[in-house]
């Protein structure tokens, strides 16, 4: 799966935290990026950051989406204000994480979306 | 011609009564012995003009022929015989007695004698040769012829002498009767030139007794001859014309002057008074001390009555043409029309023909107190078309007229009236465009007959007064509506102007003058110009035609124009022309209004609500900007959390690595720094802008300062490289030292991190007016042209390329650019990409303008 955030704490956190869970996670640093690896490597599911530089990870998903409208995509942002989570789930993300999250939460919103490797 | 025909001496029906009544005026002639002299001066008399009131006499009555009857023929005959049978008688008693002729010759010569003073010449010769022939005879029988034939010749002798006597005596006798019938004859005719006179004549003597009266005379002063005698001139002449007259006659008698003429009043047999034209002249031949005077009058009633209907025209038409209104003309017109006809009372009485009805308007009397209750009742009186005299007068329109009130008329008031003493009235109508109007009564106290040319004199009267009073009806209400709106004009609060064709200021209101504080001269020459500018001006803005080039009706224009006192205002102008009779635009009338305090008032309002408007924007910018503010601080602040959180939360589960643990401790510690940075330059950021933060003011050198944030940054950084090009004679500043090492520190730590390939900074530090300027210049990465604008800017951080990786609060350079204003001082940037950014900032240099160097000296 792929991980897209320019946060790279946030990075290595998810990556840390997938991978033990049994999953091969792919790095994007920006939306370009993730659009860009999204589209080659196909992953199960993306887990996209919002506030990246270059496109944001709205705008990202919408091209990803408009290539693979079944690739499912879970928007996690520290923007976790009510309201945001309704724009989010309005551009068509499969679901919402917030940030800060409990790890546990990571794992299941990626298990009910992606089938154990 | 009336008494031409009433008189005596003339017409052939009275011709039998002529030698009568000639043998009395003969004799009457008679004892007056210096008649015939003043007689004789009458044919030197003028002839009057009948106009004067004389008349010419166009015949003059001739000498009466003398045609004695002619005795039958019968009686002739026997007047004639007569003779011859005395004669013969005498014959017959001489031869018959025997007697001698001697005897009878005597007896011959009385009949001769006689028959020469009864008959003609001839009869008395054919009567002495018969008496010669009766004496012969018988002395030729006899024969006793000698004695006989003298006899008969002394006879005829005799006969002869007696006749030729008789005849001279005849003759003389006859030249005596005809001079006298002559002499007769004359004095008739100039006693009927006397009495047929159509002018008064008389004589009077020094002392005014009158000697001798004209019947003419006695008719103009109405008194019989006889008693016009017993009078002096001056007792039949008017008491106010006596004084006059007797000096005129002073002055005939003393024959300073020979001849008098005057106009006077006299007083007729009834006391009646009657204007007569008289004149007085010294009778020629007349002797000092005897005064005789000729006296002519004749009666001017006539002329003088014209010349009062005339006089009361002129008097009516005075009033009319003197120009005041019918409400003040009136009592002058009815207190005219009573003087010059001799009324006592006027009332003027207007037809409403709405209400079929006469009611009076107007009233004129010349005793205030005698005719109130007539006054009363007509007041209250509305006459009906029609209905009694005046009633017709306005139904016909023609003048009316009742003599007398005593003998009845159908004068609706006639009992009030005849209380009041009055007799008579006369009505005329009031006639304007053929219409009746109003009918004018005048009522006298006597009673009067109205006259034909009175009737023609009134009827003019009543059409002049008619349109007089549609004349003045009519100015009436031209004066009237020229009032109202001159008051419109003048009262008005709008100002209004009237302007020529050309643009010129025609007439202003008070309202307008005083609105701008000039006179009308001011604001004719300068101010209405200026006006006219504005406007055009402002109709140009509005895309409206220039004052004069065609208005628009209605259209207004706000111009702005100073006042007579310099005070700006705000003025409203609406143009209207007023077209000429032609239609085109003869002048304009243009309505100003002072809206200066409307004008202010709304936009002191736009102010107020562009104001608000703004505040309001302000505000929802504020609140945007909080909102978002928010936004960016949570999420900077969840961001650093999700790091803490989630590493620990691996820590905290265990079965971790101890590099693991060491790695995750070291993010977990600079996520937490992070923080604890973000919230120390947010919560510097709200106190300066706040204002709350305190700024200790010191002497500062700023390139110490440049010097120590060098030597701070470069503690942990080696890839870059430092230089610095330091002004040593920079003056020392006024600021906070702290603050500006913070401000440096920042440009410089911007340097470094925005480095990331090592490179030089660079630190330059100069004076410039009154100044220090100082750069921070790195060769970075350099800002895009798009972000530029934006780098002072909370949470504005590059995060394009390789800058997004930099880690940051995005509050510093807001925090830098708030400390260099708070200096006095102005920060900017230059910058491109690939090339590097070079930060510049100043900060005023210290009033005592000293370098640290002096004062390090001093």
């Amino acid at each position: 799966m792929l991980v897209a955030d320019d946060n790279d704490v946030a990075q290595r956190l998810c990556k840390r935290v997938l991978e033990k869970a049994g999953y091969v996670v792919l790095i994007a640093a920006d939306g370009l990026q993730a659009v860009d690896v999204a589209l080659a490597q196909r992953p199960s599911m993306i887990l996209m950051d919002v506030a990246m530089p270059g496109i944001d990870g709205l705008e990202a998903m919408r091209r990803i989406k408009e290539a693979m409208p079944t690739m499912p995509i879970v928007i996690a942002s520290a923007h976790s204000m009510a309201s945001d989570r309704e724009r989010f789930l309005a551009a068509g993300a499969d679901n919402v994480l917030s940030k800060p999250f409990r790890l546990a939460d990571l794992v299941a919103i990626v298990g009910t979306l992606v089938k154990q490797p | 011609m009336r008494s031409w025909r009433r008189h005596p001496f003339l017409g052939s029906a009275r011709r039998g009564r002529e030698s009568r009544a000639h043998g009395r005026e003969r004799d009457t002639f008679a004892k007056k012995g210096s008649c015939e002299t003043a007689a004789g001066t009458l044919g030197s008399l003028r002839t009057f003009h009948p106009a004067r009131g004389g008349e010419v006499l166009e015949v003059l009555p001739a000498a009466r022929p003398r045609n004695a009857p002619k005795p039958s023929w019968t009686v002739s005959l026997v007047r004639r015989a007569t003779p011859f049978f005395a004669i013969a008688a005498v014959y017959a008693i001489q031869v018959s007695a025997g007697a001698g002729p001697v005897l009878a010759f005597p007896l011959y010569l009385t009949v001769i004698l006689l028959t020469a003073l009864q008959l003609s010449r001839v009869e008395s010769l054919a009567t002495a040769f018969l008496a010669a022939i009766a004496i012969l005879v018988p002395s030729v029988v006899g024969g006793d012829l000698a004695p006989a034939l003298l006899l008969a010749i002394v006879l005829l002798v005799a006969a002869f002498a007696i006749t030729e006597v008789v005849r001279q005596v005849r003759a003389t006798a006859d030249r005596a009767q005809r001079q006298s019938e002559e002499i007769a004859a004359s004095e008739e005719r100039l006693r009927l030139m006397l009495e047929a006179a159509m002018v008064g004549l008389a004589l009077v003597d020094g002392e005014g007794r009158w000697i001798q009266v004209n019947e003419r005379l006695g008719t103009i002063l109405g008194r019989p001859q006889a008693e016009l005698l017993q009078l002096p001139l001056e007792a039949v002449t008017a008491e106010k014309d006596r004084a006059v007259l007797n000096e005129a006659l002073a002055l005939l008698r003393s024959g300073d002057i020979v001849r008098w003429e005057a106009e006077l009043s006299q007083v007729r047999g009834d006391g009646t008074r009657v204007p007569v034209a008289i004149a007085i002249g010294a009778a020629p031949g007349y002797v000092p001390g005897e005064p005789l005077l000729l006296v002519q009058e004749s009666d001017i009633s006539a002329r003088k009555r014209l010349d009062g209907l005339r006089d009361c025209l002129v008097s009516v038409r005075h009033v009319i043409v003197g120009g005041l209104t019918w409400e003040q003309s009136v009592p002058q017109l009815l207190s005219s029309l009573c003087a010059y006809l001799d009324q006592d009372l006027a009332q003027f009485w207007v037809a409403d023909p709405e209400r079929q009805a006469l009611r009076v308007r107007h009233f004129w009397h010349r005793d205030e107190s005698t005719f109130e209750p007539l006054r009363n009742q007509s007041r209250a009186a509305s006459i009906p078309l029609g209905v009694g005299l005046l009633g017709r007068v306005w139904q016909s329109g023609v003048v009316a007229a009742i003599e007398d009130l005593s003998e009845g008329g159908d004068y609706a008031n006639v009992d009030v009236a005849r209380v009041a003493g009055l007799k008579s009235v006369i009505a005329f109508p009031v006639v304007d465009g053929g219409a009746v109007i109003g009918v004018v009564e005048l009522l006298a106290g006597h009673s009067r007959k109205i006259e034909d040319d009175e009737v023609t004199m009134l009827s003019t009267v009543g059409v002049e007064i008619g349109q007089f009073v549609r004349r003045s009806d009519t100015a009436q209400a031209l004066r009237r509506s020229e009032a109202d709106h001159r008051a419109i004009f003048e009262r008005s609060p709008i100002g209004i102007a009237r302007i020529s064709g050309d643009g010129d200021l025609v007439e202003a209101n008070p309202a307008l003058l005083a609105m701008l504080g000039h006179d009308f001269q001011a604001m004719r020459e300068s101010a209405w110009p200026d006006l006219l500018r504005a406007y055009d001006q402002a109709a140009a803005r509005q895309r409206g035609a220039p004052l004069l080039a065609g208005i628009a009706t209605g259209a207004s224009v706000q111009v702005r124009a100073s006042t007579g006192a310099s005070k700006w205002l705000w003025l409203q102008l609406t143009a209207t022309s007023i077209p000429d009779s032609n239609g085109r635009p003869e002048h304009l009338l243009v309505m100003i209004e002072d809206v200066t305090t409307v004008r202010e008032t709304s936009d002191q309002l736009a102010e107020a609500l562009e104001s608000q408007r703004s505040a309001n924007a302000n505000l929802e910018k504020l609140d945007h900007t909080k909102t978002e503010f928010l936004s960016i601080v949570s999420h900077e602040f969840r961001t650093a959390l999700t790091g803490i959180q989630g590493f620990s939360e691996l820590i905290r589960d265990g079965g971790l690595e101890p590099d693991e643990v060491r790695a995750y401790g070291g993010y977990i510690f600079n996520d937490a720094d992070r923080i604890n940075r973000l919230i120390g330059d947010m919560l510097d950021l709200d106190r300066m802008e706040s204002g709350r933060m305190s700024m200790r003011s010191g002497d500062v050198d700023i390139n110490e300062v440049l010097t120590e944030a060098m030597a701070r940054a470069g503690t942990g950084v080696t890839q870059v490289e430092f230089k610095s090009d330091l002004d040593p004679r920079l003056p020392i500043v006024a600021g906070d030292r702290d603050r500006l090492i913070q401000v440096v520190s920042n440009l410089v730590n911007n340097a470094i991190k925005y480095s990331p390939d090592g490179g030089t900074v660079t630190l330059s530090t100069r004076s410039e007016g009154g100044y220090a300027l100082v750069s921070v210049a790195d060769t970075g990465l350099g800002i895009p042209p798009d972000e530029i604008g934006h780098v002072f800017e909370r949470f504005r951080r590059v995060r394009s390329g390789a800058a997004q990786s930099i880690p940051g609060t995005g509050l510093g350079l807001t925090i830098v650019k708030q400390i260099v204003e708070m200096h006095g001082g102005k920060i900017w940037v230059e910058s491109a990409v690939g090339h590097g950014s070079a930060f510049h900032f100043t900060v005023p240099l210290a009033a005592e303008n000293v370098t640290p160097l002096q004062r390090r000296h001093a």
